[in-house]
């Protein structure tokens, strides 16, 4: 996937509370919480952020 | 392997609209399957715990000291420079009441759906819907991390604010960032927190959401915080508001966390269809959460004994259509539609005053003997002291 951004979403509970904010707002319904496991789809992904934004502790990363 | 399984009326998620559902569809006589992707019903808990409590007689639910830990006389908002305007019980409409044990209530209520004949499910997500000639006739899940298929006429998604059920099933449910508010709360010991309100501080302490404090017993309370995303501009921006609001609070700050709980809240306006073949949303799925204050337990036990009840006709019927489900997005909408649209108005509008016209309104507002709190005793009192900022208002009302 050329140019495209690279998202880290850190759900090893460090920052992650597993709370699904990010599973509920993203757009495209690509990102998945299994309990204390949260994993998105790479190949849907179009890194517009707005998990970002919504999750409250900062556990997602895009550069 | 675990086996396939069939049912009449299948309820993704146990929440308490999901538990509602199940319940009433049991007690008309449904096959029910509930299931839930976690382990423990209730547990982690996520949410501020502040509940009303006019609408638990209507669905069934006896009110019991096992999930409610403090009863509360009324609601105090506090305005950007804190000025304070308490709205008691008889003024908030009932609005306010208790503060509970999010995770017993929500046993106590997945209990009430046992009792009454509906089957439970744990460690079992849904991962998708079946369709078979554009109905939805079913899931896909996991048990234990094992595929198998669950097989119903009506299924129901009760699967919370991260719902993904009902897009699976081709209704839109994704929300704008102003609909949505991210949020964050700790549990705090040792603070001076009031057992007799729920307090809310509103304005640029929280933009487009509020600062709350549920008391949970002398000492101990819920101290938490939603922003509206359209306003958030980098990352873990709810949890830098409210440590920033606690590092001001002395009575607060010198508490100790016991829990942190996050979470996204939609604030939106009603959805537009709640139906399809096959499937039916119910909850904060449906986005059925109050867009004023957040709150989303009782409209999803409300809507979800409309829900159960339709279910299991349905079932019973062999008529598992979207017209049928009409009963079920008719039902709901005349009880809860007017005033979620209302209140998404009064958010609208509270979201974009200044702190200082918040501030007028809530000064305007005090001392005034206000025998109910309407939108036009509130008006009046602001005219009256501050007539130049009722301009405002107008377009609202």
């Amino acid at each position: 996937m050329p140019n495209k951004k690279s998202l880290h979403i850190e759900s090893s509970g460090q920052l992650c509370v597993y709370c699904g904010a990010c599973v509920g707002v993203c757009p495209l319904n690509c990102i998945y919480l299994d309990e204390t496991r949260i994993t998105f789809d790479e190949r849907i992904c179009t890194r517009c952020e707005i998990c970002v934004k919504a999750c409250p502790v900062g556990a997602i990363e895009i550069g | 392997m675990v086996q396939d399984l069939k049912t009449d009326v299948l309820v993704i998620g146990a929440g308490p609209a999901g538990s509602m559902t199940a319940k009433w569809a049991a007690k008309a006589g449904a096959r029910v399957l509930m299931i839930e992707k976690r382990q423990e019903i209730g547990s982690p808990v996520r949410c501020g715990e502040g509940m009303s409590k006019d609408w638990l007689n209507e669905v069934g639910i006896a009110p019991s000291t096992r999930w409610i830990n403090v009863e509360v006389e009324g609601a105090r908002i506090f305005s950007p420079s804190e000025k304070v305007l308490e709205i008691n019980e008889r003024h908030a409409g009932n609005e306010v009441g208790y503060v509970v044990e999010r995770d017993a209530f929500d046993k106590q209520l997945a209990i009430d759906a046992g009792n009454a004949g509906a089957e439970i499910l744990l460690k079992t997500a849904a991962t998708g819907v079946i369709k078979e000639g554009g109905k939805v006739v079913g899931v896909r899940a996991k048990q234990f991390g094992e595929p198998f298929e669950i097989r119903a006429p009506v299924t129901i998604g009760a699967d919370g604010f991260e719902s993904q059920v009902g897009r699976w099933a081709g209704i839109p449910t994704n929300l704008a960032l102003r609909d949505m508010d991210s949020c964050l709360q700790y549990r705090m010991t040792n603070v001076d927190c009031d057992v007799r309100y729920c307090d809310f501080y509103l304005g640029k302490v929280a933009p487009g959401g509020y600062v709350w404090i549920f008391p949970k017993a002398d000492g101990l309370a819920n101290v938490g915080i939603g922003v509206q995303l359209s306003q958030i501009k980098g990352m873990a921006e709810a949890r830098q508001y409210l440590d920033a609001w606690i590092a001001k609070h002395p009575a607060y700050s010198k508490g100790k966390k016991i829990d942190v709980v996050g979470g996204g809240v939609s604030i939106s306006p009603p959805l537009k269809q709640t139906v399809t073949d096959g499937l039916m949303l119910v909850g904060d799925a449906a986005r059925m959460i109050d867009p004023l204050t957040g709150g989303g337990i009782a409209n999803g036990c409300i809507a979800g004994k409309i829900c159960g009840d339709v279910a299991a006709r349905a079932a019973a019927a062999g008529t598992p259509s979207k017209e049928f489900f009409q009963q079920y997005e008719k039902g709901w909408r005349v009880r809860l539609e007017e005033k979620l649209y209302r209140n998404w108005l009064a958010k609208e509008k509270l979201c974009s005053l200044s702190d200082e016209t918040f501030d007028k309104v809530v000064d305007a507002l005090q001392g005034v003997k206000l025998e109910k709190l309407t939108v036009h005793n509130i008006l009046k009192a602001v005219r009256d002291k501050y007539p130049e900022i009722t301009k405002e208002f107008e377009a609202f009302i």
